[in-house]
């Protein structure tokens, strides 16, 4: 998704021009109308409408009919001073960070020990599985697993360690069984990733590196992980954009007649809570709606620039 | 300690740590089998066994809990609505992006780098940035169109409406990367041999190009059915909900119903589909996710 665009063969760049001038000219006549559609219903439906949101954050407005008010940033300011914003503030870069880390963690595990893996095609694919189910599926059974009669408790009560019985859908656990959540729905996908670039280093710099005495640890420091690095900065920014708009999977711990408790809210579900009044009752706040809007981009393209710092600065050959 | 002993011991070390991660990866495969297996167990027992017997097999086969499921609480109907909406959004998608597409990867010229650039752009950009102007764009359209134009809305075009547009920076995208790859060598005999452009385009390299077309129109059905967050904004109406929504509304009402096994036919219903077009297209839909993304 944040991919170079520029990084193509050039070989193709030249490609048009040798089919002559005519058919040159008649091929760009076709060039519009096959574009136009797409773009046009890009431009007008989703980029207008993601500036507008910004508009929509310095103003207060209600939709059409109602009056249109600039307040400048006293969206921000309101945001700023609500105890509830900068808890779900920090539970979202919290909840970005630690599970990112946590992905990091087995998406290194992963690329030490399953290129090498007996059945490794087999294992990819059951460990992708989870990141195909829909998160509210993913949030309801993994909700019902930590609920007070659950799995997890009765499983720990067989076992005789009644001690460690939780509730963990409790304020102070719920939003660590909700990040065991996301890091289970999700790290499959990342380790599917990695492991797609790790396919692409050849195998003869192994081969060399095992000749030379390298034992597996030491092939991924020195072979794999240097050569990876562009796919680990691809899967943190890839990581950064999803892990910000975390959401259904919060949603399905609680349903739609409750709201969240606050220690288990991110940015997505208090923005949603904002826009829909709340399933209690209650006005929509759509100016400060939007400022979340415009704050949940800012730390995304800001975690983006990060991750491209990982990346490396020269361009990677082989033949 | 010597050298060789150090460099022993660390190569000891390391082997018991892969032999470690391997043993924790096979525990992952077999948890996640073991949770579509009880998923699916849960679906078709009493609500009372569920908790009585957390992990044993049913004592009597609940089939009825798919029943009241599919008719009593409604995801029935929310599974038409899913299926029709998700149909027409991935085929207007691909509508569009195909030909879009293809004109930025093979008839741009100069401006196709930007211009493909501009499509990407909308990947990294959060639906939350999105959401109240869609919004309000929804109340604006349904208004106007009730006051104005037909006299009837129903939120569900909405809904298709903004599907379309935010899959379509992904779909383009990776569409323009499969159409650069493709060999250019067809397309200039086809033209030598006097076919129009749009002909080329239509019957050498919309087939030629199948592969890669199948595989977006996959991931699209994938996020479109696993969508959530539009259709609890946009329709308020629970006959018109998709199954997602509709799964989410049973289980609020889980304290009055207590229709445990009912809730994990739902989710059965839901994840079914998915694991069948992952059972079926499989390598093809990790590498698209994967690949097209890396690239």
């Amino acid at each position: 998704m944040v991919a170079d665009i520029g990084a193509r063969p050039a070989a193709r760049r030249g490609r048009v021009k040798a089919a002559g001038g005519a058919l040159h000219g008649e091929r760009r006549r076709l060039y519009l109308p096959l574009l136009l559609p797409a773009l046009i219903a890009y431009l007008l439906f989703f980029v207008a409408p993601s500036i507008f949101g910004v508009v929509l954050s310095f103003a207060e407005w209600s939709g059409l009919g109602t009056e249109f008010s600039w307040v400048g940033i006293a969206n921000y300011a309101e945001l700023l001073s609500s105890r509830i914003f900068l808890s779900s503030f920090l539970n979202t870069v919290l909840l970005t960070l630690i599970v990112g880390v946590a992905l990091f963690l087995i998406a290194v595990a992963a690329m030490v020990a399953l290129r090498t893996a007996r059945a490794g095609a087999f294992i990819r694919s059951a460990v992708f599985l989870p990141f195909m189910i829909s998160p509210i599926a993913v949030g309801l059974a993994v909700s019902f697993l930590f609920n007070p009669k659950g799995m997890v408790n009765s499983v720990l009560g067989l076992a005789g360690l009644d001690a460690l019985r939780q509730p963990w859908l409790g304020p102070e656990l719920i939003f660590r069984v909700i990040m065991v959540g996301v890091v289970w729905s999700a790290a499959g996908f990342y380790v599917v990733l990695v492991m797609s670039a790790v396919d692409g280093i050849p195998p003869s710099l192994y081969e060399v590196a095992r000749i030379e005495g390298a034992s597996l640890i030491q092939q991924f420091r020195y072979v794999t992980l240097p050569l990876t690095r562009d796919m680990i900065a691809i899967a943190a920014a890839l990581w950064a954009i999803a892990g910000i708009k975390t959401f259904e999977i919060i949603i399905a711990f609680v349903g739609t007649a409750g709201t969240p408790p606050l220690e288990a809210r991110t940015l997505a579900v208090e923005q949603y809570l904002r826009v829909t009044g709340g399933r209690v009752g209650g006005m929509a706040q759509l100016g400060e709606a939007a400022a979340i809007g415009v704050v949940m981009t800012a730390i995304t393209v800001a975690l983006i620039v990060l991750s491209r710092r990982i990346q490396r600065r020269d361009r990677l050959e082989w033949s | 300690m010597t050298g060789s002993a150090r460099l022993r011991t660390a190569e000891a070390f390391g082997a018991s740590a892969i032999l470690l991660i391997r043993a924790g990866l096979w525990l992952w495969v077999l948890f996640n089998v073991a949770m579509v297996l009880w998923v699916m167990l849960n679906s078709v027992k009493t609500s009372r066994s569920i908790f009585a017997d957390p992990v044993g097999m049913p004592d009597t086969w609940m089939w009825e809990n798919f029943a009241t499921a599919w008719s009593t609480s409604g995801l029935g109907a929310a599974t038409l609505n899913s299926v029709i909406l998700v149909t027409v959004s991935v085929a207007l998608i691909m509508g569009l992006s195909i030909p879009a597409a293809y004109a930025v990867a093979r008839l741009g010229g100069r401006s196709s780098g930007p211009v493909a650039t501009f499509f990407a752009i909308g990947m990294s950009i959060p639906f939350q940035a999105f959401a109240v102007p869609m919004v309000l764009i929804s109340v604006g359209l349904s208004r106007f169109m009730i006051d104005w134009v037909t006299g009837a809305w129903d939120p569900r075009i909405t809904v298709a409406l903004f599907y379309v547009v935010l899959s379509l920076p992904f779909s383009v995208f990776v569409l323009i990367g499969y159409f650069r790859s493709l060999p250019s060598e067809l397309e200039e005999a086809s033209a030598l041999d006097g076919a129009t452009p749009f002909r080329t385009f239509w019957q050498i390299m919309v087939p030629l190009a199948k592969p890669g077309i199948t595989t977006v129109a996959v991931l699209n059905v994938l996020s479109l059915w696993n969508e959530t967050v539009i259709v609890l904004m946009l329709v308020p109406n629970q006959r018109m909900q998709t199954l997602n929504v509709a799964l989410l509304n049973f289980y609020s009402n889980m304290q009055y119903t207590s229709n445990w096994g009912g809730l994990f036919a739902g989710v059965v219903i839901v994840v079914l589909p998915m694991i069948a077009i992952y059972l079926w297209f499989g390598r093809r839909i990790v590498n698209g996710m994967t690949q097209g993304i890396g690239k």
